[in-house]
């Protein structure tokens, strides 16, 4: 049944009626009834029907609906009968007429169950009051017989309302808002019901839907007129909007068909142009970060739109209007964001405020400093990016009183707080107080509920005004503004002493209004200048006031509570009597001392001097010494002070050991052991050690009980040695107890010791020296530094002493009563350098140097001496002994009469060497007895000899020869003399050349005949004559040749066998060392024939020159070039 | 500088030699108008940078808006009498104290923040006013009657109105179309005092 009913409604909602399409005539409601009843009655009785009941009275049915049909069209059928209300109280009903019957032939319509239920009428449409629910039968008679009969039921009436008429529609165009006005027309409904609202709005020209909006009201059987507002996007000025509207009534007693009513007929709202203004909004305030749009309205063509200096892309519009669009504007400034269209010959514009809406107020207090008015301050947040007639205005509203004050605003302002009285009413404590905010964007607000009594904060006290009571009691008073009747003041006083010392009192003070305050002020201290100043709060504390201005007091003089510490020193003559004594503190003055009373009394007399004025704190007193008490008494103008007493003389002590202390800084510290003899005090006096007596620098007491102290005195001073005196008091009078000698500071002695050379001897040197005074010492002496070395005077080396130098010998003396060195292991005839330093713990003094030089030592000379001689006395005798008992056999061997030559070694020398060797060919003996020998050469360079005596082959080394220079060695032959032989040198040959020996008579010294032509071949250079049995391998130039064939021509004759090549040294002795070829040989010294060592060793030029002051065994033995 | 045109009655078109208080009188007023000249040029610079862009971009104009009883010098202003020109000079000074008034008051709401630009339009506005006056006494020295003070000049009035009723950017561009007048007719009177000055016609 419902599914059913459902496609009916699809049916009629599309034609916005209720339709029905009759089929069967006369009954075509009533058929529909019947199809429906069975089923209603089917769904009563369902749970009785067994399950083949349904398929039975669907059968049932379907024949029923056919008989029905065939029953109508033998009368006619009426179709399409609708039944509408508007109100639900009256149904209009209309049908169409069966086929063949006019509509006017209608006669009458009769409902079956109500009464008078017939009317006549002559059309097809009928009002009827509406029917109770259920079916009612409907029969349409016509004048021609015919009739139509229905079942009208409520549920197939379709309920459509009015269509509804707006009164007004109005629009603001500054803000783009659409104003709607209507009547609900309720009084013509039953009510309470519901009815539901759809309004849309078109857009000219192209009448584009831009809001389509649904609302429900209520209808109260009253006509009510309703209001509806939409702001458009785009101004309105910039195009023509439409709006129209359309409701629908939901009764729930009414179960027939509800349905829309029609659209009401459009209204428009449109905006007539002006010549001033063409772009919009106007000057509008949005919020920061939205979208907005922004129209032209032109009669001529718009170049271009911007914001600010951006352009935007130009939305067409009609005509020539055209728009931009913005997106998430940003925060204007000041005078807001300029938006330009351009044209062809204007520019047009309009000005954006975008900004916040007020930000909650923070921080929002309010509190009273008078009780007078309430201050209330806030903090305003978040900028709003809104000034001018745009920026938040404050209210301040309280709503126990119902009174408001609003916040007058300053430009200036910026973010800091801002404060707005209220004035306070009387006898309110509670205050509820809502601070509003509001600007064009929006509002906020912030509420606070206080007692106005705890929230006081009081202004700052005046007029403060202080006034003695006594030397220790002031009074302070002052003025404090405003009304504190009902509650008690919590008042500080502060009490500053000497810009140091701070103390708060606390005062709790009855309120008054508009009053003065007044407090005493006790326990000050006596002629004490005394800051004060005040401040206060309630007993229930909210804040403190400020401080008031400070008042500065002097307290009035009181007597002073001790007399002044004392001291007395005897004068050196013991004549006199000094007493000392110190100025009293202030805060035991109690006032300015005027002047002091001194006196000393003994047993027989009594001095007195009085009024002694201040400054002076010391005095003198012609005594016999012996026994006095001396009494100094302190003045003020309050009166005198207490007597100071101390006695005259000191108990003796001698039992006194001095010792010695060092201090820190400007501090000395000082102990001794209690002694409980000492009943007054400790008195430590000390003063400048270097100062005649009687000497006092200052003095402090020390109670009895104490074992230490620390002195501290600007006075003292690094390096000044002063002496520390502990006295100690008895009934008796006072005693020494200590001597201390100290130092503040030890510093390093400013003079070095002055010492002098008691004695010198050979080897050891006696050092004495003085002590240093002691302002020159300037710390304890802690020893000396004694350094020496080998050293003469203005020698760079010796003129300071280097650390670690190896040379230094130094010796730390320790011990300060030693006051003579001996300095032992020293040489003989050297100079020393001496210093002395000495040192304390502040650090090493000055020295002192001196160049002592110690004695020669005789003896050792004598030895020097003596002993080469004796041993050179003793070789000669020895050797003289020898060669006198050995001559024969000296002269066979060395000078024998006719040389053998078979004896002659010399010949023989060189075999042993030469043997294996391919480049030197050995001179073999021949049978013969030459008288002499001479080997000629075929070289072009000869040799020099140098010296024959010692020339010897045997002492060349053959190694270093072939090296350096294999062409000269030469191949010796030994033959008669009148033998000419020509031997290959291969050595020679190998170079291209030949080497020619040539034997000749020593005797004859000519040269052989056979072969002539081969002597004009040899250079003439080349000497034809003897020479011993050696070789110098040494290239000389042509020169020197001739002059040793001369030389040699000369000492033609034995020369000894030795190879100069060992002694290959340049004697600046030798006459030939200054050649500066250096292949020249010279032979300087003398030396054995058959060693290569010099007796006499090289001399050496870089040895250092000889000290002619001192002797030595080397030089005893040197032997000097120019002896 | 050059040579200006127009004449000045009953002495013709030349440096004449006037009497040694009204020499003075006439130098410390060009003085003055060439001081204002500057300040005019300040006074606009101050105005632009306060109105936001696009005002003092380059290519912003807009449009002169035509101000009743007050437009800017004419190009035929040159040909005038030289005492028609000062005449003409003391006019538009008489009206710009109000113009500027009305530009500061605006100003006032725009820019609150903005004191240095509120105290340049009010100095400026006094500043008008003494140099109109100074203009117009020099007219009175030389025999030439300026118009008498009439009634508040109707720029003043439009201006009012306008900045009431118009939006904010025309009250701006107003503003400058009023800063801008204020220097013309400065230097216009600069211009034309300088021909009265002995020894500074070029």
């Amino acid at each position: 049944m419902s599914e059913s009913r459902v496609a009916e409604f699809g049916f009629f909602t599309k034609d916005r009626t209720a339709c029905f399409r009759l089929t069967a005539p006369h009954t075509a409601m009533g058929a529909y009834s019947w199809w429906k009843e069975p089923s209603w009655m089917v769904d009563s009785k369902r749970r009785r029907m067994t399950p083949n009941w349904p398929w039975l009275l669907s059968a049932l049915t379907l024949l029923q609906v056919n008989a029905v049909q065939a029953h109508s069209l033998k009368r006619g059928s009426a179709q399409d009968l609708k039944c509408t209300t508007k109100n639900m109280q009256v149904w209009d009903c209309t049908w169409t007429a069966p086929v063949g019957v006019s509509p006017g032939t209608v006669k009458e319509v009769c409902i079956k169950d109500r009464l008078n239920s017939c009317h006549r009428l002559e059309s097809t449409n009928i009002k009827i009051a509406a029917l109770s629910p259920g079916d009612h039968e409907v029969a349409i008679n016509y004048l021609n017989g015919f009739q139509s009969k229905f079942t009208l039921n409520e549920n197939d009436v379709s309920l459509i309302p009015d269509t509804p008429e707006s009164l007004d529609l109005s629009a603001d165009f500054s803000t783009s808002t659409l104003h709607l006005r209507w009547n609900d027309r309720g009084s013509a409904f039953p009510y309470p019901c519901n009815a539901t609202w759809e309004i849309k709005v078109l857009q000219n020209p192209s009448m584009e839907l831009v809001k389509l909006v649904s609302f429900n009201t209520t209808l109260s059987g009253r006509d009510i007129v309703h209001h509806w507002n939409w702001t458009s996007d785009l101004p309105l000025q910039c195009a023509t909007h439409s709006v129209g509207i359309r409701w629908y009534i939901d009764y729930n007693r009414f179960s027939g068909y509800k349905v829309w009513s029609d659209w009401s007929p459009l209204k428009n709202v449109s905006w007539t142009p002006n010549s001033e203004t063409n772009v919009f909004p106007q000057d509008k305030v949005i919020l920061a970060g939205s979208d907005i749009t922004f129209c032209c309205v032109s009669q001529t063509k718009v170049l271009s739109g911007q914001i600010g200096k951006t352009f935007c892309p130009l939305i067409h519009l009609y005509g020539e209007n055209v728009a931009i669009h913005i997106r998430n504007i940003s925060v204007s400034e000041n005078s807001g964001t300029n938006v330009v269209f351009t044209t062809e010959d204007n520019v047009y514009g309009t000005v954006v405020f975008a900004g916040y809406p007020p930000d909650i107020p923070q921080k929002l207090n309010c509190e009273t400093h008078d009780f007078k008015e309430i201050i209330c301050s806030w903090n305003p947040g978040r900028p709003t990016g809104l000034v001018g007639p745009r920026n938040t205005d404050y209210t301040l509203s309280e709503s126990i009183s119902g009174k408001s004050v609003p916040f007058k605003r300053f430009e200036t302002l910026t973010n800091e707080s801002y404060r707005l009285a209220f004035q306070m009413l009387p006898g309110q404590e509670i205050h509820n107080f809502t601070l509003t905010g509001r600007n064009p964007l929006g509002h906020a607000e912030s509420a606070v509920f206080i007692n106005i009594t705890e929230r006081v904060a009081p202004h700052v006290p005046v007029s403060l005004r202080v006034k003695d009571i006594s030397s220790t009691v002031v009074t302070l008073s002052w003025h404090l503004p405003g009304n504190f009747a009902k509650i008690n003041l919590l008042c500080q006083v502060e009490i500053c002493k000497a810009s140091s010392e701070r103390e708060v009192r606390n005062a709790t003070i009855k309120g008054a209004e508009e009053s003065s305050y007044l407090v005493a002020v006790d326990k000050l201290n006596p002629y004490t200048l005394y800051t004060f100043r005040v401040r206060c709060s309630t007993e229930t504390f909210w804040k403190w006031s400020k401080w008031s201005n400070e008042k500065r007091h002097l307290t009035t003089e009181a007597i002073p509570s001790r007399g002044p510490d004392t001291w007395r020193e005897w004068s050196s003559d013991g004549k006199n009597l000094i007493i000392y004594w110190k100025p009293l503190p202030i805060n035991e003055a109690n006032g300015k001392i005027l002047s002091y009373n001194v006196s000393c009394s003994s047993n027989e007399e009594t001095q007195s001097l009085s009024e002694i004025l201040d400054p002076q704190h010391r005095a003198e007193i012609q005594l016999e010494k012996s026994d006095y008490i001396i009494s100094v008494v302190a003045k003020n103008s309050a009166g005198s002070s207490p007597p100071s007493k101390i006695a005259s003389m000191e108990i003796p002590n001698d039992d006194i050991i001095v010792e010695q202390a060092v201090g820190m800084g400007k501090r000395i510290f000082l102990s001794w052991h209690p002694d409980p003899n000492m009943t007054c005090d400790y008195v430590i006096k000390w003063c400048n050690s270097s100062r005649s007596e009687p000497c006092l620098m200052d003095w402090i007491k020390v109670p009895s009980n104490s074992t230490k102290t620390v002195i501290e005195s600007d006075q003292f001073q690094p390096g000044v040695r002063y002496n520390f005196y502990l006295y100690g008091c008895t009934n008796q009078g006072y005693q020494l107890l200590r001597s201390i000698i100290g130092y503040i500071e030890e510093l390093a002695p400013i003079v070095a010791p002055n010492f002098t050379v008691e004695d010198t001897s050979a080897d050891s040197i006696l050092v004495k020296w003085e002590d240093i005074p002691v302002e020159e010492l300037r710390g304890f002496l802690r020893g000396y530094l004694f350094y020496f070395q080998k050293g003469e005077r203005d020698t760079p080396k010796t003129r300071t002493f280097e650390t670690g130098h190896s040379d230094i010998k130094l010796k730390n003396i320790t011990d300060i009563s030693q006051k003579t060195l001996r300095i032992a292991d020293l040489q003989g005839k050297t100079s020393y350098h001496l210093v002395l330093r000495a040192y304390t713990h502040g650090g090493l003094g000055p020295e002192k140097s001196m160049f002592v030089v110690t004695k020669e030592n005789s003896v050792g000379l004598i030895i020097a001496i003596l002993i080469p001689v004796a041993v050179a006395v003793i070789v000669g005798v020895v050797t003289s002994i020898l060669c006198y008992r050995k001559r024969e056999w000296i002269k066979e061997t060395f000078y024998p009469d006719i040389p053998n030559p078979e004896n002659c070694k010399a010949l023989q020398f060189q075999k042993s060497i030469c043997e294996g060797s391919s480049a030197l060919k050995t001179l073999e003996m021949n049978p013969c007895t030459p008288n002499n020998v001479e080997v000629l050469e075929s070289r072009s360079i000869v040799p020099k000899i140098e010296d024959t005596e010692i020339i010897s082959p045997v002492a060349e080394r053959p190694g270093e020869s072939s090296e350096a220079d294999p062409e000269n060695h030469v191949v010796v032959s030994y033959c008669p003399p009148i033998i000419e032989e020509e031997i290959a040198n291969p050595a020679a040959d190998e170079v291209g050349g030949t080497s020619q020996v040539v034997y000749i008579d020593v005797q004859s010294m000519y040269q052989p005949q056979a072969k002539p032509e081969e002597e004009q071949g040899i250079d003439p250079g080349v000497v034809a004559a003897y020479k011993p049995q050696m070789r110098l391998p040494i290239n000389s130039a042509v020169e020197d040749f001739a002059a040793a064939e001369d030389e040699a021509d000369k000492t033609a004759g034995y020369r000894p066998q030795a190879n100069v090549n060992t002694w290959n040294l340049v004697s600046p002795d030798s006459p030939r060392s200054t050649d500066s070829n250096s292949e020249i040989v010279s032979f300087g010294s003398p030396c054995s024939i058959n060693s290569r060592q010099f007796l006499i060793p090289p001399k050496d030029e870089d040895s250092p020159k000889s000290n002619g002051g001192g002797w030595s065994f080397t030089n005893f033995f040197q032997n000097k070039p120019n002896d | 500088m050059s040579q200006r045109e127009g004449s000045l009655d009953p002495q013709a078109d030349s440096p004449v030699s006037f009497l040694p208080h009204l020499e003075a009188k006439i130098r410390q007023t060009h003085n003055l108008a060439r001081l204002l000249t500057k300040y005019a040029e300040q006074l606009l610079e101050e105005y632009v940078q306060q109105q936001g862009d696009p005002f003092g971009l380059p290519g912003f104009s807009p449009p002169r808006l035509s101000l009743a009883g007050l437009s800017g010098p004419s190009p035929s202003h040159m040909g005038l009498p030289l005492s028609e020109r000062l005449r003409q000079d003391a006019a538009a000074l008489d009206a710009l104290p109000g113009l500027l008034d009305a530009v500061r008051r605006r100003q006032a709401e725009l820019n609150p923040s903005s004191p240095r630009l509120l105290r340049n339009l009010e100095d400026a506005a006094r500043q008008a006013r003494a140099l109109g006056v100074a203009v117009e006494t020099v007219l009175a020295a030389l025999g030439s009657a300026a118009r008498g003070p009439g009634p508040e000049p109707a720029a003043t009035t439009a201006l009012s109105t306008a900045n009431n009723a118009a939006g904010i950017f025309s009250a701006k561009v107003l503003g400058l179309h009023v800063c801008g007048l204020y220097g013309e007719w400065v230097n216009r009177t600069e211009g034309d005092l300088s021909q009265l000055v002995p020894g500074d016609v070029a």
